[in-house]
């Protein structure tokens, strides 16, 4: 069955609201939850995205304890995204909180652009920490990066489409898939910018084991509230089994 | 010949870098997204060929067609007179873009910009010249492609170069003094120093805000990975030329601006590990290679276009109005940036004397008149010559004569005086 991850900002719109999204969301199909832990500087993240760190810079003080409960009551994948940047210097307080809140995937989207000669050092203290490494990559990536740090993706590969996410900037998404899926074996999630349905069809016809969706969830939720970001999430569903 | 010649496909290096290629970035505290804006600036195709990471791109046969018509390929030549006069055992072979109707490499990237633009029904574009071989190059491909084009030249160099400016506005295009009153960018630089000189980073931010405020598009000229790899046409005709010759390059050398031709000639062959070293010439007088620094900064000075991390001498960088304009440029490309932080490719800056006697002394043996900037490459071969002499080396060299200078002939009359002591036999 190919994948579908879900991504919401921790604590967005409101925890209330971030814990019926993200629950609802495994009742409508996701297999996976991606959770954003709001960075000191979101460079790769789009303005949808970026606006959600900011709105919820208000709920910080228990927000690992929202963290948590989600974890006690989802049994899929719950993968948290954050910047290594900012753990740098306290790299074991992160990974004691993310245990400690039932997480179980670790996502940096800065380890390979930033940090590429320490990604194997990286991904070993993660898994060293109990966690399971998802390993990020965009185009930009070298073809022998590529092979090299997806041996590394222990839940999968996450490969960002667009250099920003939300940006409908324009790409060839089976043109990029193709290039990436002849390098890897590994298990191969698409996102960072999937702006349209056709693009997540296409993404599923070239090759990809998955979707990754965050910014279209978080516009429709802005739109029509929780109810029809859930009613998204199933047409993803469908769309990714359909396709 | 030419249809053997003229490759069907331009070269992306971005798959075979040695390293990630940082990806463009908005600024941290940015209130709207820069990324999201080139949609607005640049032509579609040519954004969905700068973000989808191919290593083999099908050149359109309409711009092959046009490629022919500039006079594509250009030759390869031997300077062998001047091998003669060096006393060199290195053969010394240069690929000549001054034989491009607008006289340097820039048309080749021009061609296909103005193409994708036309294509998606646009009709007007716009651009910054520095030494105005990017404003002729983007004038005439607008015209090919019947468009209209304006074109912000930098004032030092619109005063400087008079005739540029006729040659741009015979191919078509309007062209002005940057900064100008013709946008908020230019009337506050003016505002601040109505003798402000200009740089390529204020004409940069004039075109583009020209051109987002009345839905034209902005023809970039250097620097983006898109640029290079439609320059890459370059280097594929090289290989195959020596290929036919029977010659396998040893050492590669061009100058370097914002990197466009020397990433032309250059990357194909570090793609297909051809060619054993790699030498980037800029001016001591501009010197990012010594004194840049490998940080995020934008490519143009008011930051409309998002960071790009590159050897910058920082986006505010006014330079002395040399002789070389297309060596003023701030910043190199991201790519070729990278590459030279990993040592793949060497950089060697050389002062406008040194520069001086090696292009009087290209003149004098093989009869063209160098772009003051291809000079900056000739001195460097000079100098890998002359090594292989000591060595007794019978290297490949190979180097990308990237303009003629016939429209430099003012410049060379003021450097002739400056360095009249500086005999160019004496070598």
């Amino acid at each position: 069955m190919r994948s579908l991850v879900v991504y919401d900002t921790l604590c967005y719109p409101t925890p209330e609201k971030f814990l019926e999204f993200m629950m609802g969301s495994v009742k409508q199909g996701a297999n996976a939850l991606e959770v954003g832990i709001p960075p000191r500087y979101a460079k790769y993240d789009g303005p949808v995205i970026r606006r959600s760190y900011r709105a919820v810079s208000k709920f910080s003080s228990n927000a690992w304890e929202v963290l948590g409960e989600l974890g006690r009551e989802v049994d899929v994948d719950l993968i948290a995204l954050t910047y290594l940047e900012d753990w740098l210097g306290n790299f074991n307080e992160l990974v004691s909180k993310l245990k400690g809140s039932g997480v179980k995937g670790l996502l940096f989207p800065d380890l390979v652009i930033d940090f590429p000669f320490d990604v194997e050092k990286i991904a070993e203290k993660v898994r060293n920490a109990g966690l399971r490494n998802v390993i990020f990559v965009t185009p930009t990536v070298p073809d022998s990066f590529i092979k090299r740090v997806s041996k590394l993706a222990d839940l999968f590969l996450y490969y960002g489409i667009r250099p920003t996410t939300g940006v409908p900037i324009p790409v060839s998404v089976d043109a990029l898939l193709g290039r990436v899926r002849s390098l890897v074996e590994s298990k191969l999630i698409v996102g960072f910018g999937l702006s349209n349905l056709e693009d997540v069809r296409k993404a599923i016809k070239a090759g990809a084991d998955g979707i990754a969706v965050g910014t279209s969830l978080i516009e429709e939720m802005e739109r029509s509230g929780i109810e029809g970001a859930l009613r998204l999430v199933s047409n993803l569903r469908e769309i990714v089994d359909g396709a | 010949m030419v249809d053997d010649i003229l490759p069907k496909y331009w070269y992306n290096i971005i798959p075979d870098l040695p390293e990630p290629l940082p990806p463009p970035r908005d600024p941290p505290d940015a209130e709207f997204s820069r990324i999201d804006l080139l949609r607005q600036l640049i032509p579609r195709e040519v954004l969905r060929q700068q973000f989808t990471v191919e290593r083999l791109v099908k050149i359109p046969e309409e711009v092959l067609d046009r490629y022919v018509t500039i006079g594509r390929p250009t030759p390869l030549m031997r300077a062998s007179k001047l091998e003669e006069r060096l006393g060199t055992p290195a053969r010394i072979y240069f690929k000549y873009e001054g034989a491009t109707p607008t006289g340097s490499h820039k048309i080749n990237t021009a061609i296909p910009q103005a193409h994708f633009a036309r294509e998606e029904g646009i009709e007007h574009v716009t651009t910054e010249t520095g030494a105005g071989q990017w404003g002729t190059a983007v004038s005439l491909a607008a015209s090919l492609y019947s468009m209209s084009s304006t074109i912000f030249m930098v004032r030092v160099s619109y005063e400087h170069k008079p005739m540029r400016r006729v040659i741009m506005q015979l191919y078509g295009g309007e062209v002005y003094p940057s900064p100008s009153d013709l946008t908020d960018y230019g009337k506050r630089i003016k505002s601040e120093d109505s003798t402000h000189p200009g740089s390529l980073g204020i004409a940069m931010s004039e075109a583009l805000e020209y051109a987002l405020k009345r839905n034209y598009r902005y023809m970039i000229g250097s620097v983006l990975d898109v640029v290079i790899l439609h320059q890459s046409v370059i280097g594929m005709e090289t290989m195959k030329q020596l290929e036919t010759l029977g010659e396998e390059a040893d050492v590669l050398v061009g100058c370097v601006g914002g990197g466009s031709n020397f990433g032309g000639l250059v990357y194909p062959f570090i793609g297909s590990k051809k060619g054993k070293r790699y030498v980037a010439a800029a001016s001591s007088e501009v010197p990012k290679f010594s004194r840049g620094e490998y940080k995020y900064d934008f490519p143009d000075s008011a930051g409309l276009l998002p960071l790009v991390k590159m050897i910058s001498l920082g986006k505010d960088y006014v330079p002395p109005p040399i002789y070389s304009g297309g060596l003023r440029y701030h910043g190199v490309a991201p790519s070729l940036s990278l590459l030279m932080k990993n040592g793949v490719i060497e950089g060697v800056e050389y002062g406008e004397g040194e520069v001086f006697k090696a292009a009087k002394l290209f003149m004098e043996t093989q009869g063209i008149v160098p772009a003051p900037e291809s000079a900056h490459a000739i001195a460097a071969v000079i100098d890998e010559a002359l090594a292989a002499k000591a060595r007794k080396e019978k290297k490949v060299i190979v180097f990308n004569l990237s303009g003629h200078g016939l429209l430099d002939l003012t410049n060379y009359e003021s450097m002739m005086r400056r360095w009249k002591d500086e005999k160019s036999s004496g070598l």
